[in-house]
């Protein structure tokens, strides 16, 4: 039919089928290396690792394939079971500070900005990008024994020293000002696109300050609220940094219990077995927060 | 309420709430207090880390000395240069091959990709390590890169994929009506339109591994290791301004990084770089 139809365009016609194919066989042929790169070294580590949770060591600790479940009811020993607990408590500690901190700052960057806004959001960003031990180690500086903090108290009489370092307070302000990024960005998100005619409104009808908020700011801005304590509790949870530099023995979490159990005693199989529970519990907390993402979505169409 | 009062009331609504803008001045002196004890006490005169001496180089002039401090930046600079190379190449190839392949094995591919984005860092450390540990791959510094690439792919594809799909494949399609081949209409056409959203996402890369502390702490062999692994033992041992000096000149390296990757795509005139990414903006 070509032929007749398109007699001056013969090897355009011709081409087009054959250079259709020849993009289908290029652009696979893009995915596949990346695709067989991931396989190998991101699946098959997992795969290693979740099939070492049901083994043993052997008598000079090499691990061994098995069937067991040793290593998962190992989990209800306090050393195993506490620092999980304390690792999840000092998660949720986090998540209720960086709310507290992160919602009067985003609200304000967003509704009373200005111009400064993006200046203002970019100086929250910039520290994230900075070495976190390094910043870690400037917190340490300033609450260590003989640090900052203390030195200006001592020199104002106010105390002979505060030991902040080595307690769960101390970690819980690492993770926080670790972290606290990850709360502030999506409600700042949600805040700046929310139509502020609502809260004149809100005042307009005699709703107080304090009420205006509740009522009409708070519900807008729910979803940034929920993707932000998720974003916070993940993190903060499997983190080990803090508790290890800022804490002391008597912090120990979940995470330090994991790579000590790998870089020091050796024990991979229950090192295994306790990264699969850690990471299952995160993957519940992904899950939650697809979810809230996904109702996100739907009432942004509505 | 009378109606006199009712203007006051107006203006007042869009006061300014004082405790917020209060908690909001005191969050961001905290923020950067940290960053900026770092960097004061970098030029500290004295060994203390309370008290300020007077300004001094010597904790600066003293790092060249320090052979392990040395070979650390060394090997972290090569690990986050070569880390970058391999994962920008895998990563582009993704992004282009997943928005124009559209078969089952893309949406697997595409799953898979995204898959370490939702993984905890400590998770992916462990699997690595057992990957090479089961394997009987020696630690050192390749596998410290192999583990950084497989972790950069991701962010590489998806800072890419929005870009690739906002490209008008008739722009191609052109080319290849020309007499160009696929592959030619791939590189003379596509790699040049999203050119400077590569350059920015290598950069984030560059940063990021070279910043990286978990997954280069359970991939890292003796010697050398990376700068992150020294830093965190050395913290762990006692305290050294000479890491205040080091810190420092990190923080400029990165923030310097950051700042490229930023300007250069709004220097061709596109959005999408390093702190886009962040800030959604």
């Amino acid at each position: 039919m070509t032929t007749i139809s398109e007699p001056a365009s013969p090897p355009r016609a011709a081409r087009r089928p054959s250079s259709r194919r020849d993009g289908k066989r290029l652009w696979t042929s893009l995915v596949v290396p990346g695709l067989i790169w991931m396989l190998v070294f991101f699946i098959i580590g997992l795969a290693i690792m979740a099939i070492l949770s049901f083994g043993i060591t052997d008598d000079i600790g090499q691990p061994i394939f098995s069937n067991t479940l040793a290593n998962y009811q190992s989990l209800l020993d306090p050393i195993y079971l506490q620092p999980l607990i304390r690792a999840f408590v000092y998660a949720v500690l986090t998540v209720i500070l960086c709310l507290f901190i992160g919602y009067p700052v985003a609200y304000v960057i967003a509704l009373h900005g200005g111009r400064y806004r993006t200046l203002l959001i970019g100086a929250i960003v910039l520290p994230f990008f900075a070495n976190y031990l390094v910043r870690m180690y400037g917190w340490s500086t300033l609450l260590s024994d003989d640090g900052v903090i203390n030195g200006v108290l001592r020199r104002l009489g106010l105390s002979d020293g505060i030991q902040f370092l080595n307690t769960s307070g101390a970690v819980v302000a690492g993770l926080v000002y670790g972290f606290v990024v990850f709360m502030i960005l999506p409600i700042y998100a949600v805040l700046e696109r929310m139509d502020t005619s609502l809260i004149e409104a809100g005042r307009d009808l005699y709703g107080s300050g304090p009420s205006t908020f509740w009522h009409v700011t708070l519900p807008v801005s729910r979803v940034g609220v929920a993707s932000g304590c998720v974003l916070v509790f993940l993190p903060a949870m499997g983190d080990f940094v803090s508790a290890q530099l800022l804490g002391g023995p008597s912090t120990l979490v979940i995470g330090g219990v994991i790579s000590s159990e790998f870089l020091e005693s050796q024990n991979l199989p229950l090192g295994s077995a306790l990264t699969v529970v850690l990471m299952i519990l995160l993957m519940a907390g992904t899950l939650l927060y697809l979810r809230i993402a996904r109702r996100a979505e739907e009432s942004v169409q509505e | 309420m009378t109606t006199q009062s009712s203007p006051r009331r107006r203006r007042r609504s869009i006061s300014r709430p004082r405790t917020a803008i209060f908690v909001t001045t005191v969050f961001f002196i905290v923020f950067y207090l940290p960053l900026v004890v770092v960097v004061l006490f970098s030029f500290n005169s004295k060994r203390s880390l309370s008290s300020f001496g007077g300004f001094s180089l010597r904790w600066y002039q003293s790092l060249p000395d320090n052979e392990v401090l040395v070979q650390s930046t060394q090997a972290s600079l090569t690990m986050a240069l070569l880390s970058m190379i391999g994962a920008v190449v895998l990563g582009t190839a993704l992004a282009i091959g997943l928005v124009r392949a559209r078969t089952k094995l893309g949406a697997f591919a595409n799953l898979v990709m995204l898959l370490p984005l939702a993984t905890p860092e400590i998770v992916t450390g462990v699997g690595s390590y057992l990957f090479f540990r089961g394997f009987d791959i020696p630690f050192s510094m390749t596998t410290v890169i192999l583990a950084e690439i497989t972790f950069s792919i991701s962010y590489v594809t998806v800072i890419l994929r929005a870009r690739v799909g906002s490209l008008n494949p008739e722009v191609e399609e052109a080319a290849m009506d020309l007499g160009a081949s696929r592959l030619q209409a791939l590189w003379f056409v596509t790699i040049p339109a999203i050119w400077p959203g590569i350059l920015a996402a290598g950069l984030l890369i560059f940063a990021l591994v070279f910043d990286d502390f978990v997954l280069a702490l359970f991939t890292t062999g003796v010697s050398p290791q990376p700068l992150s692994v020294v830093i965190y033992s050395q913290m762990r041992t006692g305290v050294s301004p000479a890491i205040n000096a080091l810190g420092t000149l990190m923080l400029v390296f990165s923030l310097t990084l950051i700042a490229v990757s930023t300007l250069l795509p709004r220097l061709f005139g596109r959005k999408g770089g390093g702190f886009d990414m962040i800030t959604g903006a």
